[in-house]
């Protein structure tokens, strides 16, 4: 009866679980969306121009990439996609189109492609696109659409610009309270990247992956918490919610340094990564030359990631340490 | 009482086992012509002792065991062997098989069906020579001969037995229907196993999944009599929750050491079926000649457990539970997690057979093979706690050596880390692989 | 007669070979230091590309015309000498003729004197050939190096300063890539272009994939 039917024959297991990398990346996509909606709601439709220039030349950069060293097209697993979207939600609303183009072309071509492909990168592409751009266009990367405006005309940067530049008083001056500062925090009233200001929204996000089992609590866990503690040695109780609802910190533990290829393998050490992130954020954004530091943290630790791996090895079963 | 801890790793594939519906043990008649290998045991292949044209029993002796870790083998039916020669082998590819045609008398070779009673006070030495007569092997499917396993050296005395009902491959209810129909005669091959080895305790480790088995077990135990040291214990529905080192790791916390074997460590365990097996052969002096298996999978028309000769056919069994008219793609001999693919229906039950699976296109996966994005998920699945992206991939580019340095050679090949791959990539195949080359230079080496 | 033309074809190995085949920055990937850091400019990299053709061509000739004199234990030191005479001369020649172009680039026309491709040259070629073989052999790797250099450094000025050599090419209004005369931008461009030239070497065979 089965004489005509071709029967496959391979290894086992024969069975496997319906979540592939191409539902994951899409699964990301997906719970970016709040933030980036958030993001356009509040700065306007620029930034929806700038998602949408971005996402396109990330794909459009992908598909040309395949095409010019002759591998299967890749398009369509979504991961040049979710690149494009990342890279966006970090850059400024009012960022002139061509250069996002060019951060996204940056991304995939240098950062993925050239190191060969999907899974083979260091650096997360859209981190160090981000990092390009900054090189490149320092002035127009550090120019922020405002949405608080001092008492006597003079627009204010993001809230971290205000804390490193100009002190803790003027922040208190355009936000009066702590407590109007923490909601706007929470909500992305303030200035900032598109997709980075609405901690509440990208919070939503992590948890949609969390619960997804396309992350796991390792990193973001160890990364807020370092960030939570340095910031009360620093900053008091006041500095726990300010540094953590603002910046990119939200975004880069839930979205960008959980980037699989370019964290470790295992769960000791992602937690290693995590506090290493931790650490380099908080140390740039209090010492560093910048106001933020989640970018350059995320990419530090992403060099160190094979080292890490290499003394993080897991507990083999029925053996002794 | 449950068990209290679990094994770090593990995975969740869907169940299935529902597919079979209810759980009764339907008799399969005998088939009109038996296939049966000489090789269906670990250790060297047993020696026939018939030859063409002999007319056999049902029961009779057709191969005797040859060295210490082999096993005897036993005609399935009555009639005559036919022939001597290679035939398909669902674990070898092919192999050497008495074949023996049916006479449709289906004659035993004494009466099976009334208990011994006295069978209990035998010595331990006696019912060894029972056991080891009635060709019975390890039935979860690791087929090493029962007897061998049932006597530990002296210096490593066997504390636990531990009997395996865990199941925990997905598709597969034999080994839950055998508990739901003959728990009574489990327990008393428990009993008997226990009395063997000597141990201080027997622990009957069942899966959650298989409620209504734990309570039949329960209540039996209180019916019976010299059940001091038995307990059943319900364990965690995880896949693989079955396989020996972790079941060993689950009941009683330590750790079989890498390399080692569960006696290492005073335990012992016996699957379900080798259980019932061992009941048989000692009350019943019947040898081992048929097993229940599970015929399922969603390529089948009507799934169901079956006790069935050993040589039968796969082709018979799955001509007569039918065949739906879906796109069939796989036909498998075990589970779909461990389980062995086959390249044709003509391979025979043997000893290790614990089911028959025929996978539609739509349940086995097609394995598209993106590069590794290092998600880790393997890392957590693995339930030996090894790194099987990294092995594989140092396999891959040929470094057996390092492979072998971060664990290769612990990993039991239960097929998790594949399952959960999100790029699809061939792990196991890879693993396996290099463990095959490793052995291969290790051999050479020698 | 044979080994005459054999030799001619030699001759012109010699001469091209550091062109494409053996080109020092792309393929043996030596005298990165100076690339980096003088290849943001035109103009530097000009100045920087006939300092080094001076130095290399001069150098070789008189290491391969000395050769036979150099005891062995102390060649090294011995070339170190010869090529820092030269360089001292090209840096005054320099300073007398380009003022501003020596201004901006003292300091690595200084290092020259420790710049791998001569020394690898001398060690290497100079010692070990004739005097016009050796003279082919620095011809070559100087056009390989400033061809190089020259490469670079137009794409690296376009990209980063809108001008080439000084002329503005592109309008002012779009605001050039600052990033590609910083450091990181030279390492872009030389990866790029080492691809490049693989890929050349590998379509005319010279190389196995």
């Amino acid at each position: 009866m089965l004489k005509d039917k071709h029967l496959t024959v391979t290894v086992s297991p024969h069975i496997k679980t319906a979540l592939t990398t191409e539902k994951m990346m899409w699964i990301v996509s997906c719970a970016l969306v709040p933030a980036a909606g958030a993001g356009i709601y509040f700065f306007g439709f620029h930034a929806a121009l700038v998602i949408t220039v971005c996402v396109v030349s990330s794909l459009l950069t992908e598909f040309l990439c395949t095409l010019l060293m002759k591998k299967p097209a890749t398009i369509k697993d979504g991961s040049a996609f979710l690149t494009g979207l990342l890279l966006a939600l970090c850059l400024p609303p009012e960022l002139p189109l061509w250069m996002c183009a060019l951060g996204g072309f940056f991304s995939i071509a240098v950062t993925k492609f050239a190191f060969g492909g999907l899974g083979y990168n260091i650096f997360n592409p859209a981190l160090a696109g981000r990092a390009f751009l900054m090189g490149a266009f320092a002035k127009e990367m550090t120019t922020w659409k405002t949405l608080q405006v001092f008492p006597d005309g003079i627009t204010a940067a993001t809230p971290l610009n205000l804390l490193k530049e100009q002190g803790y008083d003027s922040l208190m001056k355009v936000f009066d309270s702590h407590s109007h500062l923490f909601r706007e925090l929470f909500i992305g009233r303030v200035g900032g990247s598109i997709g980075e200001t609405s901690a509440g929204l990208l919070i939503i996000g992590g948890l949609i992956l969390l619960f997804a089992r396309i992350i796991t609590w390792h990193i973001p866990v160890s990364y807020i918490f370092t960030v939570m503690v340095i910031s009360y040695f620093t900053g008091g109780v006041f500095g726990i919610p300010f540094h953590l609802f603002s910046g990119g910190l939200v975004l880069g533990a839930f979205f960008m340094a959980t980037d699989p290829v370019t964290s470790p393998i295992t769960p000791k050490g992602q937690i290693i990564f995590g506090i290493g992130c931790g650490i380099l954020t908080m140390l740039i954004r209090i010492r560093g030359g910048y106001p933020e530091g989640v970018c350059y943290a995320i990419l530090l630790m992403n060099s160190v990631t094979p080292l890490i791996e290499r003394y993080s090895k897991t507990k083999i079963f029925g053996v002794k340490r | 009482m449950k068990a209290k801890i679990t094994f770090k790793g593990g995975i969740h594939p869907p169940e299935n086992k529902d597919l079979c519906g209810e759980l009764s043990i339907k008799d399969f008649p005998p088939p009109g012509i038996a296939v049966l290998p000489l090789q269906q045991s670990l250790g060297s292949p047993s020696e026939p002792v018939v030859k063409k044209g002999d007319k056999v029993k049902k029961g009779t002796l057709i191969a005797r065991s040859k060295g210490y870790i082999s096993a005897n083998l036993h005609s399935s039916i009555s009639g005559e062997v036919i022939d001597i020669k290679k035939a398909p082998h669902p674990l070898l590819g092919e192999a050497n098989a008495v074949i023996i045609k049916s006479d449709n008398r289906d004659e035993p070779e004494k009466d099976y069906s009334t208990e011994d009673v006295s069978a209990a006070g035998l010595s331990s030495g006696e019912i060894l020579g029972l056991i080891q007569n009635a060709g019975i092997v390890g039935l979860g499917g690791a087929t090493f001969p029962a007897h061998v396993k049932l006597n530990p050296p002296p210096d490593k005395p066997v504390k636990t037995l531990i009997i395996n009902g865990a199941e925990c491959e997905p598709y597969l209810a034999s080994d839950h229907s055998l508990m739901l129909n003959n728990a009574e005669q489990i327990l008393k091959g428990a009993v008997m196993i226990k009395k063997i080895l000597n141990a201080e305790k027997c622990l009957i480790a069942i899966e959650e999944n298989k409620k209504d088995a734990v309570s039949l077990f329960r209540q039996k135990l209180n019916s019976l009599k010299d059940i001091a040291g038995l307990e059943v214990l319900p364990l965690n529905v995880k896949y693989p929750q079955g396989a020996e080192k972790q079941l060993i790791y689950t009941l009683t916390g330590k750790e079989v050491p890498s390399g080692g074997l569960p006696m290492d460590i005073s335990v012992l365990v016996h699957n379900i079926g080798t259980v019932f097996a061992i009941y048989e052969a000692v009350f019943l002096k019947k040898p081992l000649f048929e097993r229940v298996i599970t015929v399922s999978g969603k390529g089948i028309k009507n799934p169901a457990n079956w006790r069935v000769r050993i040589g039968t056919p796969f082709k018979t069994l799955i001509n007569h539970s039918g065949v739906t008219d879906r796109t069939i793609k796989k036909l498998i001999m075990g589970g779909p997690m461990m389980g062995l693919a086959q390249y044709t229906d003509e391979v025979p039950v043997v000893k290790a057979t614990s089911g028959i699976l025929l996978l539609t296109s739509e349940e086995a996966a097609a394995f598209e093979h993106l590069p590794c994005i290092r998600c880790g998920k393997c890392v957590t699945a693995c339930p030996m706690g090894l790194m099987p992206a990294e092995i594989s991939k140092m396999v891959e580019k040929g470094r057996i050596d390092m492979a072998k340095s971060i664990g290769l050679m612990d990993c039991m090949e239960c097929g998790s880390c594949n399952y959960i791959c999100p790029s699809g990539t061939n792990l196991l195949q890879y693993i396996k692989l290099g463990k095959y080359e490793y052995m291969r230079s290790k051999n050479a080496k020698r | 007669m044979e080994r005459e033309e054999k030799s001619n074809t030699g001759y012109l190995k010699e001469l091209t070979k550091g062109f494409i085949r053996e080109n020092p920055i792309f393929v043996l990937c030596l005298g990165l230091c100076p690339t980096l850091a003088v290849s943001n400019l035109v103009e530097n990299a000009f100045g920087m590309g006939i300092a080094f053709f001076f130095v290399l061509l001069c150098s070789n000739i008189t290491i391969s015309l000395v050769q036979k004199l150099i005891p062995d234990e102390v060649r090294i030191p011995c070339f170190i000498v010869i090529i820092a005479s030269f360089v001292t001369v090209a840096s005054l020649l320099m300073q007398w003729f380009i003022p501003d172009v020596y201004a901006r680039m003292s300091l690595y026309i200084n290092l020259i004197v420790v710049n791998c491709i001569i020394l690898g040259r001398a060690e290497a070629f100079a010692s070990k050939n004739n005097v016009f073989r050796s003279m082919l052999d620095a011809i070559g790797m100087g056009i390989g190096f400033t061809a190089g250099l020259f490469i670079i450094s137009a794409i690296r000025e376009v990209t980063g300063f809108g001008t080439f050599l000084g002329f503005r090419l592109i309008p002012e209004n779009i605001k050039p890539i600052t990033i590609m005369i910083l450091a990181p931008g030279a390492f872009f461009t030389i990866g790029f272009l080492m691809a490049l030239f693989n890929l050349i070497r590998i379509k005319k065979g010279k190389v196995s994939k």
